[in-house]
């Protein structure tokens, strides 16, 4: 009596996808094929950027401080992007090869400037003169994202979300933006 | 008292964006004389065609990086005496020490204000007017 062999199907290997959650002010870059990054935004803006060829990529988060474009502000988003730049270069990545795709930026709250708007500019304006393309963008209008990005294969996914939703309270509530770190690393006196 | 404009300033940084914030918080603070390049190597080669009095240059470059640039500035006859200000990412104490072995004159943690970037000037050339 002969008897059947079970089927056999040959299964990829388990790659579990590992989530990495970027929050407002913060910036991740990775080169592991099973992350994924995520981030909730109102009218933050959050920047998928990607080297295809070294398959590294990174995601930050960030609210421009006040409600206008001044230097202050305009600083803290160009350091926003620098950090992330930067993070991809000291990964392999080549900066001719970058590309972008923009999240975010919407007029969540009716009764508050549309700083949304300022930071989705803001993020078009840095990629523009730093030669970075923009290959895909959802910027604006009244409803949350969620986001999901896949930094080594540039693939990003998003979610519409409703404003009232807690988590997406959480993320919009502003933070205050980061103090130059030389007052922090009080141990370094050089002069 | 030094005048801010009598001052020749480098500036390298691969970001245009970023040299053109310090660009403008350099004339802000009164200083005229402003020439920038886009890494080290490109800083390096600028110095040597145009002298300059300050050099405000970032770490993180390709090509050659903000240290490889300081060393080259030091070595060379031409360019060794030029002050010369580190941009550091963060508070990065092993590259603060290793610049100042290889002679920085101060450093400044971006993001920074005009304000602050002035403080740094007139920590290495006394106030400014």
């Amino acid at each position: 009596m002969s008897i059947a062999p079970s089927r056999v199907v040959a299964q990829p290997p388990l790659t579990r996808e590992r989530m990495v959650h970027v929050v407002q002010g913060e910036y991740a870059v990775v080169q592991e094929t099973n992350v994924v990054l995520t981030t909730i935004l109102g009218s933050c803006v959050a920047t998928c950027m990607w080297d295809p060829v070294a398959a590294v990529g990174g995601m930050n988060h960030f609210l421009l401080p006040g409600d206008d474009t001044s230097s202050d502000s305009v600083r803290y988003g160009v350091n926003a992007m620098e950090l992330l730049v930067n993070g991809l270069l000291s990964k392999g990545a080549v900066r001719t090869r970058l590309q972008a795709k923009l999240f975010g930026g919407a007029h969540v709250i009716n009764n508050l400037s549309d700083i949304g708007a300022k930071n989705g500019e803001f993020a078009i304006k840095f990629l523009g003169m730093e030669g970075i393309p923009c290959v895909a963008q959802s910027l604006g209008g009244d409803r949350a994202r969620r986001i999901r990005f896949w930094p080594t294969t540039g693939r990003a996914g998003q979610l519409l979300l409703d404003a009232s939703t807690p988590e997406v309270q959480l993320a919009e509530r502003p933070k205050p933006a980061p103090k130059p770190a030389a007052s922090a690393a009080g141990s370094i006196e050089l002069f | 008292m030094p005048a801010a404009a009598a001052i020749k300033v480098l500036v390298v940084d691969d970001q245009l964006t970023m040299r053109a914030l310090i660009r403008s918080a350099l004339q802000e603070i009164g200083f005229r004389d402003i020439a920038d390049a886009g890494d080290g190597e490109e800083g390096f080669k600028a110095l040597l065609q145009r002298p300059a009095h300050l050099v405000i240059s970032d770490f993180n470059m390709p090509k050659m990086d903000g240290l490889g640039f300081l060393r080259a500035v030091r070595a060379h006859d031409a360019t060794k005496k030029s002050a010369f200000i580190m941009l550091t990412g963060r508070a990065d104490k092993e590259l603060v020490q290793r610049a100042m072995q290889f002679g920085v004159n101060n450093y400044i943690t971006k993001p920074f204000s005009p304000l602050q970037l002035r403080q740094k000037i007139q920590e290495v050339f006394g106030p400014l007017t």
